[in-house]
């Protein structure tokens, strides 16, 4: 089962709090959510919207079709009217206002908005949108906020800006009276949420005022919940990874979508852990470094990851462009260093707060010169936790950069799921070639058979790096056969990694094996092909998916394997070139013969997969996804 | 710590005469007469003529070389996670305060607890003698071919008003000045910088050894100069009183200590106030790992996210 909610509105008007609220109440009735956020790059009052999916397994992906959309504005009736199979719950106050009248809305989006209404025969304003949505069969729910906010300030007895907020609270409990559960959890999410309680007050009013109202369209009942579940955000689960697989240095320079991950560890910069001597639980402390740029930052976090302590730093394209250069040094000097990059839309500052996958081959190919650049990508919470503490076993064991991807459709998507699904057990540490005690002369750029040198904390042996081509003590050495054979030991790093990591853990497969038609996709749209093709399964058609979960190196022989004999190969990313396909070439030889690609920033919903998918199937080699608003 | 059974040291490509064997020579003093065991002292460089420096000492440091302008960055990863060792980043003016005058500012505003040593030469050397940061407008040195358009950047100003909080100049060709103030600037609690003057024989033909020789004078010679702050209430005082004395170049050049004010906390305090157990269990020193069992537990963590 899953039902669709969004709730749109200005920026900073308190949407984010009213989903929150929404989310928890429905969880504690024992329900799974998986929300997206779509935000503009800026500060104040353009139009922002989550859509939720409410399911009683854990959600994976949004839906472009919309159940119930929660309004309070005119520009989100707008924006999303086309999208509502449902109910929409809108104010009265705004129904006479017009698309040209909303001056939030970016022109293009009036215009295409304007001659939609009118190819229609109707109007432009909301109330014609909504003639339109009533004649699709979508029921509309009519809040008078004006009177709510008014009634809830006057039994409160506070002035009406400071009831202002009861309108959100009055959309979202529109929307859980819909939903046709106990009034109680939503209660109580609203008392978790407001603290003070005046404002408790005003938003239990406000939900009084606006539930006895409403009828439930959709008979949920409670669901049983066994064991723990959190919620968690891409950002928070990656930091919470990083922090559990023990991480000691992070350093970073702002920007969007990935300094929430850093100002979240920064606010648990000292964390309970295990004593080994002793076995007592102590504190530990995390260095958390806000660097003044990005090269700063890389440079820092190589900087502490020659001193033997756990690594890290996080950002989105711009700063991953400046951090080049870092890069670079930390892949000749051996620095295992973990950069986990929330890709955003390219090039240049492009959509800061949109979603893109078209960083794939620039994150595999970054500085200049051959080195072993370990990729891998999540695509959902719980890989990206779990993946987070992967990147640090990978960068020890391989002595090299490893680039954890994370795309903004995950960073600031969230999901609730089962504590038991991270596995925490089974999550270990693996340091490589780490030496505690050397004894002897100690060569830190020693040859060796599969590539990797004992690895050494400065201040325990005399050691040298140099970005320069250096001889086994690490000093400058131009000789012709040292470079040859140093150069040789860096790359076969990658060979021993080709060896020693199983395909299996390189990459997953879902679906039916004989299957012939093969899906590859890789990051957040893992989800929603998912959903797709259970969907297309439950229709009678077979597909294979098989998800990317590293690039480099690459598990040739196992997608060799799956994909010989397919008639067909999907690939599903989200950029214009298909790099995961040409990726796939690279390596195998064997090329997509299909396309399912989007590049709006807006991450893939489960059902255009799905119809692109069929589309696929009745023989449409590139199919291109426009959704979301 | 484990000395090299065979000792080479690496063979020494400066130029004959370059003020870089006084400012290594100043360097190593300092490390033996403080006493430090080599194992706990880092030098760390950036690019240049300068960035050669770790790869020719003669004491058992370890070295890191890094990248252009960079120096600093790599340092302060290097010294918050292990506050214990003894961070010294060598780097040119260009390197410094050219490519890496970003990093240069903005490590004054952290006043982590390292040296630098900027190898203040006014050319670019090793790219065969370009107008560096510190060379002032309308020099011509050797190989320009036209002279310098660009005014020049005051080290000893930019530094104090970018934080820095032990601000001195040498000269490389006083190697006793210089390691007394090496000495004092390691010993200092916080971000210190020394400028050191350094002709370039192959390339400056203005700063030569000549030209400093008849010029430096040394600020202490004046028994009245204190550049030690010592109550808050002095510290707008003294940084202007050094930031004037900073702009005094031509028939006289003064050599000496600055400005010293250990009342700033250095960042190492900033973070235990933070986080107190850093004072204890600093990176380096926490074990993470007990034979692959990761030790950190996250029941907190996880619990402020159950729902």
């Amino acid at each position: 089962m899953r039902i669709s909610w969004e709730i749109g509105g200005p920026q900073g008007t308190g949407v984010d709090t009213s989903a929150n609220i929404f989310g928890a109440a429905i969880a504690a009735a024992g329900y799974y959510i998986y929300g997206n956020r779509e935000y503009y790059s800026n500060i104040k009052g353009r139009h922002s919207y989550f859509n939720l999916t409410i399911s009683d397994r854990r959600a994976r992906s949004i839906s472009s079709t919309v159940d119930i959309l929660a309004s309070f504005d005119a520009e989100t009736v707008f924006q999303h009217f086309q999208e509502v199979k449902g109910v929409i719950i809108y104010h009265k106050g705004v129904k006479g206002t017009s698309i040209e009248r909303v001056q939030s809305m970016e022109p293009e989006i009036q215009e295409r908005l304007t001659h939609f209404l009118k190819s229609k025969g109707l109007g432009t304003t909301v109330a014609d949108a909504l003639k339109y949505a009533e004649s699709k069969g979508v029921k509309l729910i009519e809040l008078d906020y004006d009177e709510i906010v008014k009634k809830t300030a006057d039994a409160v007895g506070v002035p009406m800006s400071v009831a202002e907020r009861a309108k959100n609270t009055a959309a979202i409990a529109a929307s859980y009276a819909l939903l046709g559960l106990r009034k109680e959890y939503f209660m109580d999410a609203v008392k978790r949420t407001f603290k003070q309680e005046t404002f408790v007050k005003i938003n239990s009013i406000a939900t009084e005022l606006v539930m006895s109202t409403v009828k439930p369209m959709f008979q949920l009942r409670e669901l049983p919940k066994t064991g723990k579940r959190i919620q968690v955000d891409g950002n928070t689960a990656v930091a919470m990874g990083k922090i559990y697989g023990g991480l000691s240095f992070q350093s970073y320079y702002p920007i969007t979508p990935a300094s929430d991950e850093s100002v979240y560890i920064e606010a648990h910069q000292e964390v309970m852990a295990l004593d080994p001597e002793t076995g007592d639980k102590r504190k530990r402390p995390i260095v958390v470094v806000q660097a003044e740029d990005e090269l700063a930052a890389i440079n820092m976090a190589s900087g502490a990851a020659l001193t033997g302590v756990r690594s890290a730093t996080a950002t989105s394209g711009p700063g991953f462009s400046l951090m080049a250069e870092g890069i670079g040094w930390a892949g000749m000097n051996e620095v295992p260093v973990v950069i986990t990059y929330y890709i955003r839309g390219g090039p240049s500052t492009g959509q800061p707060t949109r979603t893109s996958q078209a960083d794939l081959l620039f994150a595999m190919n970054v500085s200049h010169g051959e080195f072993p650049r370990i990729v891998i990508a999540s695509g959902d919470h719980v890989e990206a936790f779990q993946d987070a503490i992967w990147a640090f076993n990978l960068a020890e064991r391989y002595q090299t950069p490893v680039i954890h991807l994370v795309e903004k459709a995950i960073a600031n998507a969230y999901s609730i799921f089962d504590v038991s699904e991270l596995k925490l057990d089974s999550l270990r540490a693996e340091r490589g070639k780490l030496v505690e005690s050397p004894d002897g002369e100690f060569k830190r750029f020693k040859f060796t058979e599969d590539g990797i040198s004992p690895r050494v904390a400065l201040g325990k042996a005399y050691v040298f790096y140099t970005g320069d081509e250096h001889n086994e003590i690490g000093h400058i050495s131009e000789d012709s056969e040292n470079r040859t054979k140093m150069y040789e030991k860096r790359i076969r790093k990658l060979d021993t990694a080709d060896k020693e990591i199983p395909e299996e853990e390189r990459l997953k497969v879902f679906g039916d094996q004989d299957a012939k038609v093969a899906v590859i996709t890789w990051g957040s749209p893992k989800g929603s092909v998912l959903d797709a093709v259970e969907q297309l399964e439950s229709e009678g058609t077979k597909v294979q998916v098989i998800q990317l979960r590293m690039f480099n190196p690459f598990p040739k022989s196992l997608t060799k394997k799956l994909l010989s004999g397919k008639e067909a190969i999907i690939d599903i990313e989200g950029n214009y070139e298909g790099q995961a396909g040409l990726v796939l070439k690279l390596n195998t030889g064997i090329e997509p013969t299909h396309h399912i690609l989007k590049w709006n920033g807006r991450p893939m919903a489960w059902d255009e997969v799905y119809t692109g998918l069929k589309s696929v199937l009745n023989g449409q080699r590139r199919v291109i996804l426009n959704g979301g608003a | 710590m484990v000395v090299p059974k065979v000792w080479v040291p690496e063979w020494n490509d400066w130029c004959p005469g370059c003020g870089n064997f006084g400012i290594l020579n100043a360097e190593q003093q300092a490390i033996t007469e403080l006493g430090l065991t080599p194992e706990d002292v880092v030098v760390v460089s950036g690019i240049g003529c300068s960035g050669k420096t770790p790869h020719f000492f003669r004491l058992p440091i370890s070295g890191v070389h890094t990248l252009h302008g960079r120096a600093l960055t790599f340092a302060t990863g290097i010294k918050l996670s292990n506050p214990e060792l003894t961070v010294i980043v060598n780097g040119g003016d260009g390197d410094q305060l050219g490519i890496g005058v970003g990093h240069f500012v903005s490590a004054g505003r952290r006043n982590v607890d390292m040296l630098v040593i900027l190898h203040d030469n006014g050319v670019y050397g090793l790219t065969k003698g370009q107008a560096s940061p510190t060379l002032r407008r309308g020099e011509k040195t050797k190989s320009l071919p036209r002279p310098n358009v660009n005014d020049n950047v005051n080290p000893i100003a930019l530094a104090i008003s970018s934080g820095f909080t032990f601000v001195a100049r040498s000269y490389a060709y006083d190697v006793k000045h210089l390691k007394e103030l090496i000495k004092m600037g390691i010993k200092h609690k916080g971000l210190a910088l020394i400028d050191v003057l350094q002709p370039c024989p192959t390339y400056n033909d203005i700063h030569t050894k000549e030209y400093f020789d008849k010029r430096v004078y040394k600020l202490d010679s004046d028994p009245s100069w204190d550049p030690v702050v010592r109550k808050p209430e002095e510290e707008g005082e003294k940084m202007s009183r050094a930031i004037l004395k900073s702009l005094e170049w031509g028939e006289k050049i003064p050599i000496g200590l600055f400005y010293q004010n250990e009342l700033v906390p250095p960042y190492e305090e900033r973070i235990a106030s933070n986080a107190p157990s850093y004072k204890e269990r600093t990176p380096a020193k926490t074990k993470i790992e007990a034979e692959g069992k990761l030790l950190t537990l996250l029941d907190d963590i996880l619990r402020e996210k159950e729902i």
